[in-house]
């Protein structure tokens, strides 16, 4: 067998393990492409987004219609975020939550 | 997954549905779902690809596992940079990996750019290495990270470039402004030194 093919057949056989991703790094990948979306404009209204949690969902029914209200992300002021950023398998459960969806539990 | 407008699924991630078991046109919705800013769309967008990019790039940047998250990142924002150009021809998972195998070749690249390339005139000489021994061993699967780990970073980078990414010799003497025998002269080190290390390796467990 020659050098190549012995290379070639181990590469092969060979490939990444079954690893997963760190959440805390699921967590910063999200708010980062976030901030991205952000700057090229305004995020889709709340008002027109499906599986809100609970947070979103209370400034989603009050009255208020400006875009800049019902756009906002409004994961940066809540503490999942912070918890899920920082904290590997963090002790969060809110329902529809991003940062929650992304703990490796 | 939700279901957003048309619907780019009815599963929640959280059931462990694999996105490209769905099919294209499912990920064509999420991309356009996506681009339309969809904060929640993001998240499925992460959720589902942070997994196979985050594996690959590991993988291919063994043992310096502190530039992964780094890299992984670029990836998910050229994604997003390019998503409006995704046509939904082929799985999004695929397209995001063919993303994450062009960083993975600007990584290499810059390795193998600064490194000094032996010398035309040394008198190295391979050693015989009994190859078919090798590669029947059982353990082999456990050995390949360990021994690509022990190797110099410019001996296991061009080996990760030339038979995990399957790139010729010639195409990366081009990538870096090297002449293919080169190229080829530092291949040959590399796999004496992984068979070397690779024996070692077995004959001490």
């Amino acid at each position: 067998m020659s050098d190549e093919l012995w290379f070639e057949q181990l590469a092969a056989a060979h490939e990444a393990d079954e690893v997963l991703a760190p959440s805390c790094l699921k967590s910063r990948l999200y708010s980062r492409l976030i901030v991205e979306q952000e700057k090229t404009g305004p995020l889709l209204s709340l008002k027109e987004t499906q599986g809100l949690c609970v947070y979103e969902k209370l400034i989603e029914i009050l009255p208020v219609e400006q875009a800049m209200v019902q756009s906002f992300q409004y994961c940066k002021v809540c503490h999942s975020r912070v918890a899920g950023e920082n904290i590997e398998n963090a002790p969060i459960y809110w329902a529809n939550c991003p940062y929650c969806e992304f703990q490796n539990r | 997954m939700r279901g957003i407008g048309g619907g780019y699924a009815t599963l929640r991630v959280g059931a462990l549905i694999k996105l490209h078991t769905i099919g294209t046109e499912t990920d064509l919705d999420l991309a356009r779902a996506v681009l339309r800013r969809d904060r929640k769309a993001s998240a499925d967008f992460v959720q589902l690809y942070s997994d196979p990019v985050y594996r690959y790039v590991r993988f291919r940047l063994q043992p310096r596992y502190e530039s992964v998250d780094d890299l992984v990142q670029e990836v998910f924002l050229t994604a997003w940079k390019s998503l409006a150009k995704y046509e939904g021809t082929s799985p999004l998972r695929v397209w995001i990996l063919g993303i994450a195998r062009h960083k993975v070749q600007d990584h290499y690249r810059n390795v193998l750019r600064n490194v000094q390339f032996p010398d035309e005139a040394d008198d190295w000489k391979s050693d015989d290495l009994p190859l078919e021994t090798l590669i029947a061993s059982r353990q082999s699967g456990q050995h390949v990270q360990q021994v690509l780990a022990l190797l110099p970073e410019d001996y296991r980078t061009v080996l990760l470039w030339r038979y995990w990414e399957k790139r010729s010799a010639e195409m990366i003497a081009t990538e870096i402004g090297r002449t293919a025998k080169a190229v080829e002269r530092l291949l040959a080190r590399a796999r004496q030194k992984f068979r070397e290390e690779w024996l070692r390796k077995e004959a001490g467990q």
